[in-house]
């Protein structure tokens, strides 16, 4: 059994990333009416699975594999917008454009119902 | 001829079909076959990748001469006694239990670019379509007068992951009090460019625990090196008086050993010493020579997919590549290898290939709970792989920013070990 796909996703995860009872934006609406490309978000995935792990109960980097699709994107464009804090999440949701942002969902959403 | 219906479906799908072969399938063998030399953080995650994406479309053979591996990242903290040996030791089962990767502990000695084969020292032959090279580094002869690689036991580099970061780990503890321990720091370009640096953080971190009258003194080629304000803050706040560092304003890069006398000569100036860490010079790891796809000391490739610029079959990751704006580290590797994996199982499959995309995040630890980063995207241009945006932390930074950054790198260890292993 690969380790990282038993993690299961836990409320302190979900909190960690400061993400519960958010209005939706006109920003993270646009977002989740595009349809994702599962095999680009599988790509991409790869460069947040250096840091990111499902195995662990510190949450410095917190893990995001489980994390529900809305919260996901919303964490994704307040870094990018710098609205959230982290100069290295800064940084690599800067160049993320919506269709990158949909892809990973895409992909993590359907990691998530496999 | 006239088409119905039942004929149009064979017609579509034998079409369909060609379209979509691998492009190698065309020679006489069966599946498509991919040889990964060097088990490390481009290695390993390139021959995991391959084999998780492609689902058995393609034969992934890993040559790695050790069965365990010890990261070099994470290693100076093993050093300073916060992590343990065992910590940084990963075994290779995952990847050929889970993945189905033909995991071969022997040594890859020569490449034979007509007949596409790679010879392991055990004296086998293994055929590859796609060969990836991710040998790490090696020393340059000569870069330190009176150390050579036969001198390593007495002078260790401790610059490979494993037995050489135990042998001066336990050198370090059997200083007398007051003792001197002195580093020669490498010139540019190396591996992990703050790692001489952290190191020196750790062993001070060892030293002011356990021999707080003892000295370190460096010698440095280097005109300035990565993190400096940041690191000579935390030398100052935490290890005041104990650290010299000797640039080359004052003749760093005039600096030679004696192994017999336990002695380091810094421009005239002759240092007794109770260990010497020499990190000499670095180049390519030594199979990417073999291969003739180095140009001097670093193998040129192809920043879309790291292929080399000498051959299109053979790709080289990590330290070895001379590829631009990154630096030598084990998450740029990871990195490149990702990027490398994509267009390989491309290549060879016909699935589908995206645009390379690179990043890189370094952490260092000063002290106890005190870390620090630097870190930078990238993107290929034709040129190069190039700097596209990047962050470092800064002087000043409060202790809870620094332990969050300290565990950062805790998780991020976690992470990249699991990416490289499974």
């Amino acid at each position: 059994m690969i380790r990282s796909m038993n993690f299961k996703c836990s409320l302190p995860s979900i909190m960690a990333m400061g993400v519960l009872a958010t209005p939706i934006s006109a920003e993270e609406s646009a977002i989740l009416a595009l349809e994702g490309d599962p095999d680009y978000g599988e790509y991409l995935s790869s460069e947040c699975l250096t840091c990111h792990t499902g195995e662990t109960d510190n949450y410095a980097i917190p893990p995001i594999k489980d994390l529900p699709t809305e919260a996901f994107i919303l964490a994704l464009v307040d870094y990018r917008s710098k609205h959230r804090e982290n100069p290295a999440m800064q940084m690599i949701a800067s160049r993320l454009g919506d269709e990158e942002i949909a892809a990973l969902a895409a992909y993590f959403k359907a990691q998530q119902t496999e | 001829m006239k088409l119905n219906r039942r004929h149009f479906i064979g017609t579509a799908a034998a079409a369909s079909a060609t379209l979509s072969a691998p492009m190698v399938m065309g020679a006489s063998h069966g599946k498509p076959r991919v040889v990964v030399v060097g088990g490390g953080a481009g290695g390993a995650t390139a021959a995991r990748y391959i084999a998780k994406d492609s689902k058995g479309e393609v034969d992934v053979t890993l040559i790695e001469p050790t069965r365990r591996y010890y990261t070099c990242f994470f290693s100076n903290l093993y050093l300073g006694g916060i992590k343990t040996f065992d910590d940084l030791g990963h075994s290779y089962g995952t990847l050929a239990s889970e993945y189905g990767i033909n995991v071969v502990h022997d040594y890859a000695v020569g490449v034979d670019r007509d007949a596409k084969t790679v010879a392991l020292a055990g004296g086998d032959s293994v055929p590859y379509d796609k060969l990836i090279l991710s040998p790490g580094i090696d020393f340059i002869d000569g870069s330190v007068p009176g150390w050579d690689v036969t001198s390593q036991n007495a002078m260790p580099h401790a610059y490979k992951g494993g037995s050489q970061t135990e042998l001066l780990k336990a050198q370090i503890m059997a200083m007398p009090q007051g003792g001197t321990y002195v580093m020669v720091a490498p010139p540019n370009p190396y591996r992990c460019p703050p790692g001489p640096y952290e190191r020196i953080s750790m062993v001070a971190h060892y030293l002011k625990a356990n021999n707080p009258t003892a000295k370190i003194i460096i010698a440095d080629p280097k005109e300035k090196f990565s993190k400096q304000g940041l690191f000579e803050e935390g030398w100052n706040k935490y290890y005041t008086g104990m650290i010299t560092r000797i640039g080359p304003d004052f003749g760093g890069e005039n600096t030679s050993v004696s192994v017999a006398d336990m002695t380091v000569d810094i421009d005239g100036e002759v240092i007794k010493a109770d260990v010497v860490n020499v990190i000499p010079g670095m180049k390519a790891g030594k199979i990417a020579h073999e291969a003739a796809v180095t140009d001097g000391n670093w193998a040129p490739v192809n920043a879309a997919d790291m292929s080399t610029k000498a051959d299109p079959d053979i790709y080289v990751l990590g330290d070895s590549s001379q590829q631009g704006d990154m630096p030598k580290s084990g998450f740029s590797a990871n990195s490149q290898a990702k990027v490398c994996a994509n267009a390989v199982r491309g290549a060879l499959t016909g699935s589908k290939v995206f645009p390379a995309r690179f990043a890189n995040t370094c952490w260092s630890l000063i002290d106890t709970n005190d870390g620090v980063k630097v870190g930078a995207t990238y993107e290929a241009t034709e040129e190069k792989i190039a700097k596209v945006d990047g962050f470092i932390s800064q002087t000043g930074e409060d202790a809870g920013l620094r332990q969050a950054t300290y565990e950062e790198s805790e998780v991020w260890y976690s992470a990249i070990t699991e990416d490289m292993f499974g």
